[in-house]
């Protein structure tokens, strides 16, 4: 199992300061909010697209909207009943069932879900995630949270690897198993695996906080980085440009 | 001039969740390193060694619950008025188990971690990490993470980190263990050429320790003892339970109806878990048989394939070509999985009752044709046979019990075969012996995987090797 | 003295959180209408075992770290104030001295929190930050399911760790 979100490539947002390219996104995400025309809305949304397959290549911004689609179909297909007053475009006798603000309003919203996914996705597959937590950490986030989230990224796969051979040996235990068991039974029947698993992953605990303070986690003294991001030499250009293009695109797109 | 360690009168009970105390593990246990000095304290496993190194670097009791008594001081302080962290630059260990050491995503991280809290300069870590990268061999995989790695690369992180600490005292706990030989011989030249307190936990591969140590020290009895060099390894090897007389020798088998596991020309691929991306492992067995009541043992070192042969034996993967079969007939990997047991390495994989009874009970219950009263007297018999209580808790049971336990619940599921991987390691010859003879009771054919030749060699009628992916009969 | 517990608090949040993760991730079960995950039963479980504000952290953080993960990062501060919130409430409801079981009232009340928050919380901040708010009704049920089994399903695992292994009870806060 992988939780590397982390995609290699050349581009320039690689090159890109990651704690303006925070901003840069939270600002995006906040744009796609604003009451902006749904022309400029797609707009934006295909130079993201065009950005994404750039960076990361066109392989991974159609991966990236395949995983999306089931979503977006289903939001396309329910949205348009969703608004019932206005300028009708299909009817049945007198029941409106589609109208022209409807489809307006799905398709804003699509475009705002679509945008938003992409904008999130490249932040991510253009940063590893060491440089996020770095950046997160400039933004004043205590260390002790970022060591949390380095910590978790640490066990995932450790405990992923475990759960999986515990399932494989709770399945040469038993070895007795029926095919197609109903949910029920095969629901209780996951328990033991549930149970030897969370007894597993709750053992590594104090061997951990153990590891902690031996390496000297708790010294009063302030700790120093081994990473820094100062191989980002144009931190506020960068940040000039996370403020500047959010801004240009409003005045051009407002509604 | 003053002791690197200076132990005296050390108590130690663990916490026990039953009613009934602990036993407890030292009782009066004395122990003094001077400074720079290398030490090597032998005992069985599952003695103390591992307790011993974590209360020394002050873990324990904390992590580790129970009541501690006596005097340690490191380098003239007092451990008792010293947090884990104070020590960072006086004590630092290596654990038998590199998997519960690690804190980083990546070796690098790893290595600078304990810098870091020390509040080094970039400069000045990346000099240190640099020369331990180097020293052990992983620069190649400086951005590697744990999972990627295999045991003996994590055991050289772990000694990587040791080295770039550069405590005052070193603390090795079977660290020859897991190792390829060229690893061995670096960790013996960085032992002799290092100028650090050295103390070496170990109970295996003694061969590498002849002339490395200024004192050797037993282990036994809860103290430590100081006997005279030649008869320290014969005294050592009885402790051990060496000298005893093996539990196969002239085991009289139930008879029974014998059957035979065999494959011919079987292929099978698996994905390289290694830095190498998509590298498929190729796995061919020319020949492979196993009889009713044989042991068989296979060795070969980390990474040949062993582990992919017996996932194919029992069941959970499939081969590209040619079958696993028995008595002649080829055998789908379902019914394989209910005639071949396997019995993994970590015995923590299928424990989730609390009591030994309810998990000894639990395979028979799924079975509707056994009576209560029936099923009672099968599961106290099993349990007297492999030596453990009923009432106890698994997962506060030792490691020696806990892989009883294990083998007691494939003994009950009255498999005809087994495939025991590594069962040797962490246990003293004569406990895993023990265990084989039991399963062995019923006539079971067992195959033994191993990557300690010299035990292989010892005790089975034949054998095969593995290397790269061949298996071949030796 | 009183002993520093950064390093166990620190290592106890680390490793829930991964488990969370895990269970959303890795476990799922095939039902007619797709895929059930197990975050729930881990959440549950979390909550039943340790204190509450180790639940809200690694319930939220967990299932947020795995929607970034798995690619719906536009759901991870919905995951994390919706199942922070229902770790937070079902610990805080459940939560007793000493090693008392507690009362099956309370543990009705606790899954009917459970439930109500995770279909009602998803329902709200879906229907304000994602879609519409009948795109979002039609998610309900699928929650509401989902929760329930993994109440329940929490509440068997949960006990059984508790015998299974008593030393969990030293590290809860």
């Amino acid at each position: 199992m992988t939780t590397s979100t982390f995609v290699a490539g050349n581009g320039w947002l690689y090159r890109f300061d990651p704690r303006a390219k925070i901003l840069l996104m939270l600002l995006l995400c906040v744009w796609f909010f604003l009451p902006v025309h749904l022309v400029g809305l797609y707009v934006a949304v295909a130079l993201i697209i065009l950005t994404t397959a750039c960076n990361t290549g066109f392989s991974h911004a159609w991966k990236t909207f395949r995983s999306i689609l089931p979503m977006l179909l289903f939001m396309v297909l329910f949205m348009p009943f969703n608004v019932r007053d206005g300028q009708a475009l299909v009817q049945f006798g007198s029941f409106t069932v589609v109208t022209k603000e409807g489809l307006l309003q799905a398709g804003r919203l699509a475009g705002r879900f679509i945008g938003i996914s992409y904008v999130c996705t490249l932040l991510f597959a253009t940063t590893i995630m060491n440089e996020v937590m770095l950046a997160l950490r400039w933004y004043r986030l205590p260390y002790k949270a970022g060591l949390v989230v380095t910590l978790a990224f640490t066990y995932i796969p450790f405990i992923a690897d475990s759960f999986s051979q515990i399932a494989e040996s709770h399945r040469l235990r038993e070895a007795e198993a029926e095919q197609g068991r109903r949910l029920l039974q095969r629901l209780k029947d996951l328990v033991p695996t549930l149970t030897s698993a969370l007894v597993v992953a709750l053992r590594s605990i104090p061997n951990l906080a153990m590891s902690l303070e031996m390496r000297g986690f708790g010294l009063s003294n302030r700790r120093s980085q081994y990473h820094n991001l100062a191989s980002y030499r144009h931190p506020f250009t960068h940040f000039l440009l996370s403020a500047i293009i959010p801004v240009v695109l409003w005045l051009l797109c407002k509604a | 001039m003053q002791h690197a360690l200076h132990i005296s009168n050390l108590e130690f009970t663990y916490r026990s969740w039953k009613e009934e105390e602990c036993d407890s593990l030292f009782s009066n246990l004395s122990l003094k390193l001077g400074e720079g000095s290398k030490t090597l304290l032998l005992a069985p496993f599952n003695k103390g060694k591992t307790t011993l190194a974590k209360i020394i670097c002050g873990v324990c009791p904390k992590y580790f619950p129970g009541n501690l008594r006596g005097t340690i001081s490191l380098f003239g302080r007092d451990l008792s008025t010293l947090e884990p962290w104070d020590l960072l630059t006086s004590c630092s260990y290596v654990s038998q188990n590199p998997q519960e050491q690690f804190v980083a995503t990546s070796v690098e991280e790893e290595l600078a971690f304990g810098l870091e809290s020390l509040g080094l300069s970039r400069s000045e870590m990346k000099e240190r990490i640099d020369a331990a990268l180097g020293h052990w061999g992983l620069e190649s995989l400086r951005t590697s993470s744990q999972q990627e790695l295999s045991g003996g690369e994590r055991k050289r992180v772990l000694l990587a980190v040791q080295e770039v600490l550069q405590a005052r005292l070193w603390i090795l706990d079977e660290a020859f263990d897991d190792l390829d030989q060229t690893w061995r011989d670096q960790l013996r030249k960085t032992i002799q050429e290092s100028d650090n307190t050295i103390l070496v936990l170990a109970s295996r591969y003694l061969q590498e320790f002849s002339d490395l140590f200024d004192q050797v020290v037993l282990l036994d009895q809860k103290r430590i003892h100081t006997p005279a060099f030649d008869a320290l390894l014969p005294r050592f090897s009885r402790l051990c339970g060496d000298d005893l007389p093996s539990p196969l020798d002239g085991q009289v088998l139930d008879s029974c109806k014998k059957h035979t596991l065999s494959c011919i020309d079987l292929q099978a691929q698996r994905k390289r878990l290694s830095t190498l991306q998509g590298q498929m492992f190729s796995l061919s067995v020319p020949n492979f048989h196993l009889d009713s009541g044989e042991l068989v043992t296979l060795v070969g070192p980390n990474g040949s394939g062993k582990s992919s042969f017996s996932r194919l034996l029992c069941g959970l993967d499939d081969p590209i070509s040619g079958a696993v079969c028995i008595d002649g007939q080829p055998f789908t990997s379902k019914e394989l999985s209910k005639k071949v047991g396997y019995l993994f390495q970590n015995p923590d994989l299928q424990i989730f009752l609390p009591t030994v009874e309810e998990e000894l009970s639990w395979s028979l219950k799924r079975r509707k044709d056994l009576k209560p009263e029936e099923m009672r007297s099968r599961v106290s018999e099993c349990a007297d046979l492999f030596g453990l209580k009923l009432g106890d808790t698994p997962t506060t049971m030792s490691y020696p019990l806990r892989k009883a336990l294990q083998a007691a619940v494939y003994f009950l599921l009255d498999r005809p075969f087994y495939v025991l991987d590594e069962l040797d390691s962490s246990l003293t010859y004569n406990s895993a012996l023990s265990i084989i003879a039991r399963l062995r009771q019923k006539g079971a054919g067992l195959l033994l995987i191993t990557h300690d030749r010299q035990f292989a060699r010892g005790i089975a009628q034949r054998g095969y090797g593995i290397g790269d992916g061949r298996m071949a009969s030796l | 003295m009183q002993q520093n517990r950064n390093a166990l608090k620190v290592a106890v949040v680390a490793v829930l959180t991964a488990v969370v993760v895990v269970f959303t991730m890795v476990v799922r079960i095939p039902t007619a209408k797709g895929y059930l995950n197990l975050c729930d039963v881990a959440i549950c479980f979390i909550a039943f075992t340790f204190g509450p504000w180790s639940a809200f952290i690694a319930a939220g953080l967990g299932t947020a770290l795995a929607d970034l993960i798995s690619g719906y990062a536009q759901w991870a501060p919905i995951s994390f104030l919706v199942h922070g919130i229902e770790a937070l409430l079902i610990a805080l409801i459940v939560r007793q001295k000493g090693d008392k079981e507690a009362s099956l009232i309370r543990k009705l009340l606790a899954g009917f929190v459970c439930i109500a928050t995770v279909s009602l919380g998803y329902f709200a901040l879906s229907s304000l930050f994602i879609s519409t708010a009948s795109v979002a009704a039609a998610e309900i049920p699928g929650n509401i399911a989902q929760s329930a089994v993994g109440f329940v399903l929490g509440l068997g695992v949960a006990s059984a760790v508790k015998r299974a292994y008593p030393p969990v009870r030293s590290l809860a806060w």
